[in-house]
């Protein structure tokens, strides 16, 4: 069976100071940033991949939720909520910054070639335990793969595989469709295991 | 070492494009023991699985917020957002 079980949804621990907020204890703002800072510091240097793009991002972001933290209506947890702010955010600076198209995965690239010839057992590198093999060699090869990523791909994969999102909570924090969702997941993942099977291939 | 792929490509595809819903546990039970019986006769899409499940572990194994937030950026949205703080939000 799979491995990894679908998150299970929490309670809002923000609820409490966000009412407290919003029934104009503006002084304990500063805390909601403090729980936050780094986490979105970190989710911008994945997104943005460069210090002063993420600080700009960080700050919008900040400023965005004090000025509309009013409008919060608990539909969704806080964090969904801020990270669709940050998400909004990061995309508008691209498309102020760069207007080049961007790349789209297909399935059909990943596809192995039907007359190439396939592998007899299964690698050691998906054998062995996480401890054995991860070096700041691998690391970084790993970052390298997410930062190559696309941007609408990266996002996705940003979300759902390391900032902990349901594919639900992905799609509200997205705008998007849970199927949209899932397609874009599915090829960023294909992509990164292109990237390392690359890496094994050659002798890491 | 290497072989021909002989098997059933069809069902390959199939599974293939079904992996992430597979690892994510969003199938069904019976589509699910369809890929785990592919997988154990068909050793290429099992080490093509195998491959992609341990991607996404070293995905999940990088620490989320590894980089601190530099002292002086910090410092400057503490100030900007105690400045916010003392005025009115609709402003």
């Amino acid at each position: 069976m799979p491995i990894f079980p679908s998150p299970k949804t929490k309670t809002d621990d923000d609820f409490e100071l966000i009412q407290a907020i919003n029934a104009g204890q503006t002084d304990l703002f500063p805390e909601l940033v403090f729980r936050y800072e780094r986490k979105l510091y970190n989710f911008g240097m994945r997104m943005c991949r460069n210090v002063q793009d993420t600080e700009d991002m960080v700050q919008d972001t900040f400023i965005n939720v004090f000025k509309y933290l009013k409008d919060f209506r608990y539909e969704t947890k806080f964090r969904n909520w801020l990270y669709r702010v940050a998400t909004s955010t990061c995309l508008k600076k691209k498309r102020k910054s760069k207007y080049a198209p961007e790349r789209e995965l297909s399935l059909d690239e990943f596809i192995p070639d039907e007359n190439a010839e396939l592998p007899v057992q299964v690698p050691g590198w998906a054998t062995l335990p996480l401890d054995q093999l991860l070096n700041e060699e691998l690391l970084s090869i790993i970052r390298e793969g997410i930062a190559a990523l696309p941007e609408k791909y990266r996002l996705v994969l940003v979300l759902r595989d390391m900032e902990g999102f349901s594919t639900a909570e992905t799609a509200q924090v997205m705008g998007l469709t849970t199927e949209n969702i899932k397609v874009r997941l599915h090829r960023a993942r294909l992509f990164l295991r292109e990237k390392l099977k690359t890496y094994y291939d050659h002798g890491a | 070492m290497t072989m021909v792929h002989d098997h059933n490509r069809k069902d390959c595809l199939a599974m293939f494009a079904k992996l992430s819903d597979y690892i994510d546990n969003e199938l069904d039970d019976l589509t699910c023991k369809d890929i785990e019986n592919h997988a154990r006769a068909c050793i290429p899409c099992k080490a093509c699985m195998e491959t992609f499940r341990q991607t996404i572990c070293f995905c999940r194994s990088l620490t989320p917020n590894e980089i601190p937030v530099p002292t002086a950026f910090s410092n400057h949205l503490k100030s900007l957002i105690q400045k916010l703080s003392g005025q009115k939000r609709d402003l």
